[in-house]
């Protein structure tokens, strides 16, 4: 093998590295294609909500390929380290189930299996990490997220601490058919269960044939190199930055359980140029709340780690190596820090998360231009809802999440939004459902699904309009539930940077009257009833009149803002 | 004699058959202004080489087949016509949302791309058709005409047609044509149920914009190709290559010139096909082609060429997607002209930044001043600098030496040799990364395929690339610096007809799944009986799209007999789907219903009995023999000999390292690896010695 470079035990070139990581990247890439093909329900095969990473045996996030960001930057790494705590004697052949807020994962609804990767001699050398969004977890009303259960026990989630479901490659029944007695839709349940063991399966074997070829010791030592040259990039990256202290705010909706304010989330920020790091202090925040709006551990830091991201240059590599720069500092007990049981955290992937996001990412802002990002539309409006209720066309119980679209997308410094960002956690990977595989898969109709005109966050770079959606029932009655939040905080934008368009929703009636719903809620939508969903634009980044003329008069062209608004807010003459 | 012509970036390539079944090769220059003009030229040059006057040549042609990047160019160029979309009333949005979806999440540089017809000409068409096909809301006659006189205000061009669940019931669809047929009679119009019968309404309808846009431009070029070769002297028939692979005369092109969106590039694969089948029957086929800025690869698994619905212009989620069935050609930025940096963190980066052809690489001395793939191979000595295009071109070995010294050597703190080894190995990588993507990403094995090599410069790195994947023989066809050129050759007059029908395996109606089958091969043998008398092996080849019950991503699974007699065949099918599903995702669930969606017929036959000819021999070649101080990353320098490709005798076999040239190519054979060439022709090296007798 005169060719093969990498056989050879000598210290890894520039050449060697890049190319470790991409097989690696490869290995992450290829499990995350078979959750989406493979999976049942359409939160994992219609809208991608999953993830695939690979963690080494010392629980750091080595590579995520294409990742859902929320899902991934922290929290696999504290699974990790959870299951080889609680199951010390690992073998080859074992598969763990864990969705533990309180020990390392987002929330009860995204369920993972983790395989550690065992090498012939019962050396754990990596863990492979698949977690997929479930359409059903088992909560006490239909919808994996419940945003107003007291704790844990109201929330009603099966929660599994790395628990083990395989051994020896087999599936230890005993968990699936507890699963199968507690969760909505079981072979729906079932089915993506199983796409979740074979993505791992896939993920553990193509590790082991990469090491059959490399051999343990050359993937040890680019590990290392790994982490090294992540953390020198993100050096370089902070390096670009002026040096300051900044905080900012950013403020989640009241509902039941919040303060009659809403939650204020404040982000602490601090860039230290010279000595290359970033302190994120989350400790000025209010203690845990009665409802399911509390952040896990795993979204507080990786919520305040998107922010730091979204802000810098995108070239640095997401891996526990960059992390060293970056400090977050989170609370025991803190909304936004470290839950503990039996506080719920039943949405924490999204709403307050996005506003963690949003406080680190404008707070960033203020730093220069040319750094941070405005705020990102927050929280699940009924578009992006869980539905669930009996198909007249098949007799058949059905639920699933609606991924039928959502903007949101904030302005960054040097672009506008990109449209169809969904959340801040998400970044925009999610796909959004067609209308007609939603109607052949859910007894519903989707009246109408279009951007509305001036709901743009104003500014040099402009933020995603808010989008409608208009969707209701045939032949049945359904409840749909949602999480919403920016009806009365808006997605605000940065350096001059106006607010997006706020969300709203509303039943229309059979008789046409609209009502405005709760903003979280399980909405009974009775047969002819219409659910009209309004979802949150994104903020825009510099002021408006600083636009370039030309891309003015192509919004008004397009449809995106009227005459009358380019003149008001962009200055621009008729 | 048949002339195949294939228009890419760069060249226009030309391969001839002539009438003793002999083949020649020719290269000229493409020429983006007028893309005919570079068709004409490479015809002079075989005219010239025959000795003989255009007229006189083009007579002799009784079939031009052609390949064209046209439509493609145009898209990427935004060159299209100003074309109108019309939609059901309340989802006008259905290109700007797309299908979400997003690639590096912290990537804030590239912006959200524009829809493909802009928001300004979509117009929403009161109206509306259920899931089952029922009509909701009946179609508002007078409000369309409405818009009609809009769009002839708006001076549109082309209009496409695409409203929710035309494919459950394409009545509305039909009648806004006749609609628009009477109000803008010189309108082209495209339907989308028409066009692409799928469910996902984003895909027809981006399908439909796409082709109705394309309308007017090919058909003005394939009447103005038609023309000046008619005018040139030719009386054969004009055919056109499609993305599926087949071809099609060209007035059928132009009536659906999306059909021609990746028709060079999917012929490749057909090419390889017969070459891989040669050199080692019954082995999946890796068929790749090495061009300037891009590897193009396609696996060929049973004798079955791949077709994808997923097929993008441009990258996935910024680009646009046809949501036309193609052959499935994967793309990656990696090429010659790929450029090679480090960067801050001593990181080595070759491509997806390419030199491409002007200025190119910095050994063409045309003022490129990146070091690219192309100097590390002159650099290695894998290429003749006084021989490249058989000494039409001088490369400039010290300059490329001198590049990769500065930007990347010295940087690493290594050795210029060792430096373009390093890239030599990153491109490979990157080159080998496409390879695994379709193989065991998917689940297959490549140590049991065979590589083919196609391109000019696939001759440099395949070896390497082989290596990598575990792939034990690399073949490199005579004809393989024009593969797809060579594909057309080989291309079939071809058919796809497809039906959209629900069946589920526990509650299978064996009557309706054998009229659905007997309707589609109805349509098959109508399309094979008008090419009687001038056809060759006729055949319908049955499939299905297939998945488990709840999944939303169908799985293609051929059929193996053509109608269910018994239970037993539902189970042979059930298990044909099991067998797919685990080798893809690594599991399989006896426990779950299969779904049935997708229904699909091709009907294909040959035009000639014969597949290909062997190219003519050139005298010239053979005085070049001798050897050459190549370097090798992993064992450094030594000579290899120089082994002129037309001088090889057949079977005979030769070790590595050895240099293999021929006008067109230069293939590099490293130490340890034996090569031979075969009776057909090809160039055939296996990476270990054992390997040479299996």
């Amino acid at each position: 093998m005169t060719s093969d470079p990498l056989a050879s035990p000598q210290p890894l070139d520039g050449a060697q590295l890049a190319i470790l990581n991409n097989r690696f990247e490869g290995v992450a890439r290829k499990m995350a294609n078979t959750l989406l093909r493979a999976g049942r329900s359409g939160v994992l095969n219609r809208a991608r909500d999953f993830s695939a990473c690979i963690v080494t045996a010392d629980n750091l996030l080595l590579a995520a390929a294409e990742s859902l960001p929320i899902h991934v930057l922290s929290g696999p790494d504290l699974m990790a380290a959870s299951m080889r705590q609680f199951h010390p004697d690992l073998k080859r052949g074992d598969a763990f189930l864990h969705n533990s807020p309180y020990h390392g994962c987002s929330h009860p609804a995204d369920h993972t299996i983790l395989v550690p990767v065992m090498d012939d001699d019962g050396v754990h050398r990596f863990t492979v990490v698949a977690k997929a969004h479930q359409a059903d977890i088992g909560n006490s009303i239909p919808t994996t997220y419940h945003g107003t259960a007291s704790d844990v026990y109201e929330e009603g989630a099966l929660i599994f601490p790395a628990v083990k479901v395989q051994q020896d490659y087999q599936t230890i029944d005993d968990i699936v058919r507890m699963c199968q007695m507690r969760i909505r839709v079981p072979e729906q349940w079932k089915g993506d269960f199983l796409a979740m063991l074979g993505a791992a399966r896939i993920g553990e074997r193509e590790i082991l044939d990469l090491a059959a070829e490399i051999g343990w010791d050359q993937l040890d030592a680019f590990r290392e190199r790994w982490f090294d040259y992540s953390e020198k990039s993100m050096i370089d990256a902070i390096a670009k930055l002026p040096s300051g202290c900044v905080s900012a705010t950013s403020t989640h909706d009241p509902v039941p359980g919040t303060p009659a304010e809403g939650i204020v989330i404040k982000a602490d920020v601090t860039v230290d140029a010279e000595g290359g790091r970033i302190v994120v202090d989350l400790l000025d925040n209010i203690d845990s709340l009665p409802c399911g709006l509390n952040l896990s551990e795993a979204c507080a830091r990786t919520s305040a780690l998107i922010g730091v991201f979204n802000s810098i240059d995108h070239m640095v590599p997401k891996n526990a190596g960059a992390f060293r720069r970056v400090d977050v500092r989170l609370r025991e007990g803190s909304v936004c820090g470290i839950p503990v049981h039996p506080a719920s955290c039943s949405a924490a992937t999204t709403n307050l998360a996005d506003r963690v996001c949003a406080a680190t990412q404008s707070a960033l802002a203020q730093i220069a231009d040319g750094v941070g990002m405005a705020e990102v539309g927050a929280g699940l409006s009924p578009a992006s809802g869980v539905i669930s209720g009996r198909d007249p066309r098949t007799g058949k119980k059905f639920i699933n999440q609606l991924f039928l679209g959502a903007t949101g997308g904030g302005a960054t410094a040097h672009n506008d939004a990109w449209m169809t960002y969904l959340h801040a956690g998400n970044g925009g990977l999610c796909f959004i459902d067609s209308v007609e595989l939603d109607e052949l898969c859910q007894p519903i109709l989707v009246e109408s699904r279009r951007l509305l005109r001036d709901t743009e966050g104003p500014g040099r770079q402009r933020g995603a309009p808010s989008l409608e959606v208009a969707f209701g029932p045939v032949g049945c009655d359904v409840d749909v539930a949602f999480v919403s939040d920016g009806t009365i905080n808006g997605p605000t934008g940065v350096r001059g940077g106006g607010t997006g368009g706020r969300s709203r929703q509303y039943l229309r009636k059979v008789d046409g009257t609209l009502v405005e719903t709760d903003q979280v809620s399980v909405q009974r939508v009775k047969d002819g009833e219409v659910i009209i969903s309004i979802t949150c634009g994104g903020g825009g980044y510099g002021d408006p009149r600083d636009r370039d003329p030309a891309k003015v008069r192509h919004d008004v062209a397009e449809g995106w803002i009227s005459p009358e608004r380019a003149a008001e807010i962009y200055g621009m003459s008729a | 004699m048949r002339l195949a012509c294939d228009t890419g970036g760069t060249f226009t390539d030309l391969i001839v058959e002539d009438e003793s079944g002999q083949l020649g090769m020719y290269k000229a220059s493409t020429t983006p202004a007028d893309p005919v003009q570079g068709v004409i030229d490479a015809l002079k040059l075989a005219a010239d080489d025959e000795g003989v006057s255009l007229g006189d040549y083009l007579a002799r042609a009784d079939s031009f087949i052609h390949g064209t990047t046209h439509a493609i160019n145009a898209v990427v160029t935004g060159r299209t016509a100003r074309t109108a979309l019309l939609t059901t009333q309340g989802h006008p949005d259905v290109l700007v949302l797309r299908e979400g979806g997003r690639a590096e999440p912290f990537n804030f540089t590239i912006a959200y791309p524009e829809p493909y017809i802009p928001r300004a000409l979509t117009y929403e068409v009161p109206e509306r058709i259920s899931a089952d096909g029922k009509i909701v809301r009946p179609l508002d006659e007078t409000a369309l005409v409405a818009t009609c006189a809009k769009l002839r205000e708006a001076e549109v061009e082309a209009v496409a047609v695409a409203l929710l669940w035309s494919v459950a019931n394409d009545a509305h669809e039909q009648r806004v044509r006749e609609i628009l047929r009477q109000h803008l009679p010189a309108v082209p119009v495209t339907l989308s149920s028409e066009l692409n019968p799928t469910i996902r309404e984003f895909r027809r309808a981006s399908s439909a914009a796409i082709d109705a846009s394309l309308k007017p431009l090919m058909a003005s070029y394939l009447g103005s190709l038609s023309r000046r070769l008619k005018d040139a002297g030719f009386m054969g028939r004009l055919l056109v290559l499609t993305s599926q692979g087949g071809m099609v005369d060209a007035n059928e092109i132009a009536a659906s010139p999306i059909r021609a969106i990746n028709s060079g590039p999917s012929l490749a694969p057909i090419a390889g096909k017969y070459f891989g089948e040669l050199t080692k029957p019954g082995a999946d086929i890796v068929v790749a082609d090495t061009g300037g800025t891009t590897y193009d690869v396609s696996l060929v698994r049973g004798g079955r060429i791949p077709l994808t619905r997923d097929a993008w212009i441009g990258q996935p989620f910024r680009g646009h997607l046809t949501g036309f069935p193609s052959v499935d050609v994967q793309s990656v930025g990696a090429g010659g002209g790929s450029i090679a940096h480090v960067d801050k963190g001593g990181l080595l980066r070759v491509g997806p930044q390419s030199a491409g052809s002007t200025p190119g690489p910095v050994c063409y001395a045309r003022g490129g001043t990146e070091p690219t793939l192309t100097d590390a191979c002159l650099a290695l000595g894998y290429v003749d600098p006084d021989y490249f295009l058989g000494g039409k071109m001088w490369l400039d070995r010290e300059a490329a030496c001198q590049a990769i010294k500065d930007k990347v050597a010295d940087p690493l703190g290594m050795s210029v040799e060792e430096a373009a080894a390093a890239i030599v190995t990153l491109a490979t990588e990157n080159m080998a990364s496409a390879i695994a993507d379709i193989t065991v990403n998917q689940g297959i094995d490549p140590r049991h395929s065979v590589l083919i090599g196609g391109g000019g410069a696939a001759g440099l790195n395949s070896i390497f690339i082989a290596r990598r994947m575990n792939i034990p023989r690399l073949v490199i066809p005579e004809v393989g610096a024009a593969l797809s050129a060579a594909g057309a050759l080989m291309s079939e007059l071809a058919a796809d007809y497809r039906a959209v029908e629900y069946m589920v395996t526990t509650n299978f109606d064996m009557a309706r799944a054998n009229k659905i089958l007997r309707g589609l091969q109805r349509k098959g043998e109508a399309f094979l009986a008008e090419t009687a008398g001038v056809s060759f092996a006729p055949q319908i080849e049955l499939s299905l799209e297939a998945r488990y019950e709840q999944q939303v991503w169908e799985i293609e699974v051929p059929l193996s007999f053509d109608h269910f007699s018994s239970e037993a065949d539902i189970k042979k099918l059930a298990e044909a789907v099991h067998q797919s599903h685990e080798r893809i995702f690594a599991f399989r669930d006896e426990g779950s219903a299969i779904e049935i969606i997708g229904w699909s017929a091709r009907a294909s036959c040959r035009v000639h009995e014969h597949i290909i000819g062997r190219m003519k021999p050139h005298a010239k070649e053979a005085e070049r023999a001798g050897t050459r101080r190549v370097y090798f990353g992993g064992s450094g320098f030594c000579d290899a000999a120089v082994v002129p490709f037309s001088a090889l005798a057949v079977d005979r076999i030769h070790n590595g390292p050895a240099l293999i040239e021929s006008p067109f190519s230069s293939v590099v054979a490293d130490p340890g690896s034996v090569f031979w060439r075969t009776i057909d022709g090809s160039l055939v090296i296996d990476i270990a010695a054992q390997g040479a007798d299996a």
